[in-house]
C-alpha cells in the first residue's frame, strides 16, 4: 500500500471512527433535532402514519378552526386540518431541500474540480463565471429559473439547485487547491500515478469530506428558499400543501388566524434547524472540536 | 348618490320629447351646467360646502401595462383623465356629457350628436367633433396603436362611418341598428382622447395620455403609483356628476397596493385615504369602521369558461355535470365570507338590467346527477381513485387561472371546486399562471387547459355580441374563451341588439340568457365587484354604477383641513 493510498484509507477510518464512538454521548440539542428529523422523515415517506385527517377533505362549515384536540394545529379556510396538510406537505419540502441541495452540490464539484484542477485560462473563466453569479442574490437566479421553465417540484429543485450552486462551487475549487498542494498528492504524483488516479484516489476523497456537512447544512437553507418561492406564488400548483405555500394562502388571515402562518412557520424553522444542527455536530466532529468520549 | 333637480327636470323634459317625437325620436336636453351647479349648490347649503384641497391616496389591486386599454383595469384609470360621449344613469338612462344631445333616425341606423362646446383637452387642443371622429376610427382601424380592444368587438360588425357633420356636430352611421351603441359609449374604455395626443403613438400615450377629464396624468411610476394633478380648467362633467368644474380635491395618488392585507392595513393606519377590495377576511372589520361603496359590475359574472371545441366538454352533459358536481355557492360563503354574493346565473350578473333571478338557482349542486350525466356521456369506468375515464382517456380538467381574472380570495373557490368534482369522477387540475405569462398566452393553448376563469363586465346583456359570437366566415372571434359555437344564440343577440323598443329587448335578450344557462358553456360562481373603503374625512368619492363602476373622485373632498 501506498502513502498516498493510505492517506485516503486513514481519513475514511477516521471518520468512521469518530461519528460511531460519540453516538452514545450526543448533545441534548442533536437527539432534540434527531428527533424532528426522524419525525420529518416518516412524514415525507409515509404521510398517512402521521395524519390524523385526509389533508384535502373540506369542511366548509368549520372554517378557520383555531387549534383544538381534534384539529392539532387549527383548520384552514377551507376547513381542512392544518397539521394533516403540513405533514402532507412535508415530502414536497424535504424532496425539494434534498434534491436542490444535491443538485447544487453534484453542479458545484463538476465545475469546482474542473476550475481547481485545470488552472490556466479554464479556471479563470470558471472562477469569474462563479464570481459573477454569486454576486447575483440567490433568489434572484431562482426566480430567473422558475421563470423559463414554469413552476412544478422539479422545476423548485433546479431553481434552488442552481441558485445556491455558485456558492458551493468556489468551496470545492479552494479545496481541490488546497489539497492538489498537500505533500501526499505531491508524493503520489512523484511516484508516477496517473493523473485519472490521483484524482478518484487522492484528492476527491479528501476534497469532498467537508461538503458532507455542508449538504446538512444546504438542506435547511434550501427548503427556505424552496418555501420562499411558493409563498411568492412560483411554487407546486394547489392544493400541494407545501409549506411556502401554506403560508401564501394563509397570509390574509394573519390578524384573525394565527395559525396559519405560525404553525408552517414552525414547521419550515424546525426541519431547517434540525438538520442545520445535526449538520453543524457532524461538522464539528469530523474537525476534530468535540472531544471524543 | 342623490341626483340634482335640475338634471331630473331634464329627463322629464327628454320623456315629454319621446311621447311628442315618437316618430323621429329626437332626443334633445338642454341643460346647461350653470343650472346644475346652481342646483347642487341648494344641496350643498344644506350638507355642509364641499372644500377644495388635499391629495387623495387611493389604493389600488392591479397595475396595468398601460394607463388606457381594453382590461377594466385601465377603465378605471382613464375615468379620472377623459371624459365620454354620453353617460350612462345607474337605471339605464343615457345622459349627456361631451355630447349635449343627440338624435336618432327613424331607421335607427345614424346618430347625430351635438358636442359640448368650449372643452378643450388638457394639452390645448380643442375638443370637436372631428376629434371624436378621429378617436372612433382610431377604436375601429386595425392599426395597433390606436384600436379599441372594447369598442372594436362591440362595433366592427356594424359601424359604417364616423363624420363631422359641422364643427359641433357628430354624425354616426351603422349598417345595422345597434340598440347598445350609447351603453358602449358610456363606457371609460371609450373615452375621447386628444387627437394631437394620439399622434405621439401608444407607448408616449401609454404613460401620458391626454383627455378632457378631471385629472391630468402628471407622472407614472412603475410598480408603485400614477400621480393625477387637477384639471384646473375642467368644465365637462357627465350629467352624473355631483358639481361641475373642477375637481375639488388637487389631485390623486394612485398607489398601486397589490397585497390585499397590506392595503386594507395602510387604511387602517392612515396611510391610504381610500382603498380598493377589502380582504374577505376584514369584510365585516371594514364594514363596522369605514364607509363602504360598493358597485357589482354588470356583464358576464365571474365564470369558468369550459372549453367547449374538444373533449370533455364538447358534450353538454359533461359541462352540465360538471356544473353538479361542486356546491360553488358554499364554495363562495366560505371563500369570500359574506363580502361577495353568489351568482349561479351563468350568462349574465345580477346587476345587469336583462339579469333573469330565477337562472341563478340553476344546477344546484348534485352528485347523482353529475353522475348519471357523465354515465349517460361514457364516461363509466372508474380507476382506483374514482377518477373517470372514456376510451381509455381520464376524465382530467385544467384549470389556467391568474390573479388578473380573479379577485384575491377566489384561489380558494377553485380549490374547492376541485375537491368536490372528484366525487363525480372529475380529475381538477390547477394551472396557477402569473400576469405576464397569461397575458402571453401561457397555459392557454388549444390543447393547455379545459377550463379557463374569466369576465368581461359591461352594463348589461350587449356583452353577448363579445362573449358568446361564434367564429362565422373562417374569423375566429378572440374573446370567445367557451370556444362555444352557437348559430341560433346568435341569431337572437343579433335580434335584441335590433330591438328599439327596451322592455321587448329585454325580452330577447333573457332568450339568450336563458339558452345560454342551459348549454352551460361556462358556470359562474360570484361576480366582479368595485368596492372602496373611505376614511371617515373622505365625502363624495361615487362609483360610475352606470357604466362598470368606475371609481370617481372629481367630486370628493376633504372634511378636514389636509
Amino acid at each position: 500500500m501506498s502513502f498516498a493510498t493510505s492517506s485516503a484509507g486513514h481519513a475514511k477510518a477516521f471518520i468512521t471512527a469518530r461519528v460511531l464512538t460519540g453516538a452514545r454521548r450526543f448533545p441534548v440539542r442533536v437527539y432534540v433535532a434527531a428527533f424532528f428529523m426522524a419525525f420529518f422523515l416518516i412524514a415525507a415517506i409515509e404521510p398517512k402514519l402521521l395524519q390524523t385527517h385526509d389533508p384535502l377533505m373540506l369542511s366548509l362549515t368549520s372554517p378557520l378552526k383555531a387549534p383544538s384536540l381534534t384539529h392539532w394545529l387549527g383548520t384552514d379556510q377551507s376547513g381542512r386540518d392544518l397539521y394533516s396538510r403540513i405533514v402532507a406537505g412535508t415530502g414536497h419540502s424535504l424532496s425539494i431541500g434534498l434534491g436542490a441541495t444535491a443538485l447544487s452540490l453534484a453542479l458545484a464539484l463538476i465545475l469546482g474540480v474542473t476550475a481547481g484542477l485545470s488552472g490556466g485560462w479554464i479556471d479563470n473563466v470558471l472562477s469569474r463565471l462563479f464570481d459573477a453569479l454569486f454576486a447575483l442574490p440567490t433568489l434572484f437566479l431562482a426566480l430567473l429559473f422558475v421563470s423559463l421553465l414554469g413552476t412544478s417540484v422539479p422545476t423548485l429543485v433546479i431553481a434552488v439547485g442552481l441558485g445556491t450552486s455558485p456558492g458551493y462551487a468556489r468551496m470545492v475549487r479552494v479545496q481541490v487547491l488546497s489539497v492538489k498542494a498537500t505533500s501526499y498528492v505531491e508524493a503520489a504524483r512523484a511516484l508516477g500515478h496517473s493523473p485519472r488516479r490521483i484524482l478518484f484516489k487522492h484528492i476527491l476523497p479528501n476534497a469532498i469530506s467537508p461538503l458532507a456537512t455542508m449538504f446538512t447544512l444546504g438542506v435547511g437553507q434550501a427548503i427556505i428558499w424552496a418555501s420562499g418561492l411558493s409563498f411568492l406564488g412560483l411554487g407546486v400548483a394547489p392544493p400541494s400543501s407545501e409549506w411556502g405555500a401554506l403560508l401564501n394562502a394563509g397570509r390574509n388571515y394573519v390578524i384573525y388566524a394565527w395559525w396559519l402562518e405560525v404553525m408552517p412557520g414552525i414547521a419550515i424553522a424546525a426541519l431547517a434547524l434540525s438538520v442545520t444542527v445535526v449538520g453543524q455536530y457532524v461538522q464539528q466532529r469530523l474537525e476534530g472540536r468535540i472531544e471524543l468520549p | 348618490m342623490s341626483k340634482p333637480a335640475a338634471v331630473r327636470s331634464a329627463f322629464l323634459l327628454k320623456s315629454m320629447n319621446r311621447r311628442l317625437k315618437s316618430h323621429a325620436a329626437i332626443i334633445a336636453i338642454a341643460m346647461s351646467g350653470l343650472t346644475i351647479a346652481d342646483a347642487v349648490k341648494a344641496e350643498d347649503a344644506s350638507a355642509g360646502k364641499p372644500q377644495s384641497g388635499g391629495i387623495i391616496r387611493y389604493g389600488h389591486f392591479q397595475e396595468p401595462p398601460c394607463l388606457y386599454g381594453g382590461w377594466v383595469q385601465q377603465w378605471y384609470l382613464q375615468r379620472q383623465f377623459s371624459d365620454n360621449l354620453v353617460a350612462r344613469a345607474e337605471d339605464g338612462r343615457i345622459l349627456p356629457w361631451l355630447a349635449t344631445a343627440w338624435s336618432v333616425s327613424d331607421d335607427r341606423k345614424t346618430y347625430i350628436f351635438q358636442i359640448k362646446p368650449d372643452v378643450k383637452f388638457t394639452d390645448g387642443t380643442p375638443l370637436d367633433a372631428q376629434a371624436v371622429v378621429d378617436n372612433i376610427n382610431g377604436w375601429l382601424s386595425d392599426n395597433p396603436e390606436l384600436e379599441n380592444p372594447t369598442a372594436g368587438p362591440y362595433l366592427k360588425g356594424v359601424f359604417e362611418s364616423a363624420a363631422a357633420a359641422g364643427p359641433l356636430t357628430l354624425k354616426i352611421t351603422l349598417k345595422t341598428p345597434f340598440e347598445p351603441l350609447l351603453n358602449v359609449f358610456a363606457q371609460s374604455s371609450q373615452g375621447i382622447l386628444s387627437p394631437t395626443g394620439l399622434k405621439r403613438g401608444k407607448a408616449v400615450n401609454c404613460e401620458s395620455p391626454v383627455g378632457s377629464g378631471p385629472f391630468i396624468v402628471e407622472k407614472w411610476n412603475r410598480g408603485k403609483n400614477v400621480i393625477f394633478r387637477r384639471n384646473p380648467n375642467y368644465n365637462s362633467a357627465p350629467a352624473t356628476a355631483k358639481h361641475q368644474g373642477p375637481a375639488y380635491v388637487e389631485g390623486i395618488e394612485w398607489r398601486f397596493l397589490a397585497d390585499p392585507t397590506i392595503r386594507y392595513g395602510s387604511l387602517l393606519s392612515r396611510e391610504s385615504d381610500v382603498v380598493y377590495h377589502i380582504p374577505a377576511v376584514n369584510w365585516q372589520d371594514a364594514n363596522s369602521r369605514f364607509k363602504i361603496v360598493r358597485h357589482l359590475t354588470g356583464g358576464t359574472p365571474l365564470r369558468l369558461a369550459l372549453f367547449s371545441e374538444r373533449p370533455p366538454f364538447d358534450d353538454v352533459r359533461v359541462r352540465q355535470a360538471f356544473a353538479y358536481a361542486s356546491d360553488r355557492r358554499a364554495a363562495v360563503q366560505a371563500a369570500f365570507l359574506g363580502s361577495l354574493p353568489y351568482e349561479g346565473n351563468f350568462a349574465l350578473s345580477q346587476s345587469s338590467p336583462e339579469y333573469v333571478g330565477e337562472l341563478s338557482k340553476s344546477y344546484s349542486y348534485d352528485v347523482e346527477k353529475a353522475n348519471k350525466l357523465l354515465d349517460e356521456a361514457g364516461w363509466t369506468v372508474r380507476d382506483a381513485n374514482g377518477i373517470r375515464s372514456k376510451n381509455g382517456k381520464a376524465l382530467i380538467i385544467r384549470i389556467t387561472y391568474t390573479n388578473a381574472f380573479s379577485p384575491p380570495d377566489g384561489d380558494q373557490v377553485l380549490q374547492i371546486i376541485q375537491q368536490q368534482a372528484k366525487a363525480a369522477g372529475f380529475d381538477v387540475r390547477l394551472q396557477p399562471t402569473n400576469q405576464a405569462d397569461f397575458w402571453a398566452g401561457k397555459n392557454l393553448g388549444p390543447n393547455d387547459y379545459e377550463i379557463v376563469p374569466l369576465y368581461w363586465v359591461a352594463p348589461g346583456a350587449e356583452i353577448y355580441r363579445i362573449s358568446y359570437k361564434p367564429d362565422l366566415n373562417g374569423v375566429r372571434n378572440p374573446f370567445n374563451p367557451s370556444r362555444y359555437q352557437d348559430l341560433p344564440l346568435w341569431d337572437i343577440i343579433q335580434k335584441a341588439e335590433q330591438t328599439a323598443d327596451k322592455e321587448q329587448r329585454t325580452a330577447v335578450y333573457q332568450q339568450a340568457e336563458r339558452r345560454i344557462v342551459e348549454n352551460a358553456p361556462s358556470l359562474s360562481y360570484t361576480v366582479l365587484d368595485v368596492t372602496l373603503a373611505l376614511a371617515d374625512n373622505v365625502k363624495d368619492i361615487w362609483l360610475d354604477s352606470g357604466s362598470v363602476g368606475e371609481p370617481v373622485f372629481s367630486d370628493a373632498y376633504f372634511t378636514d383641513k389636509k
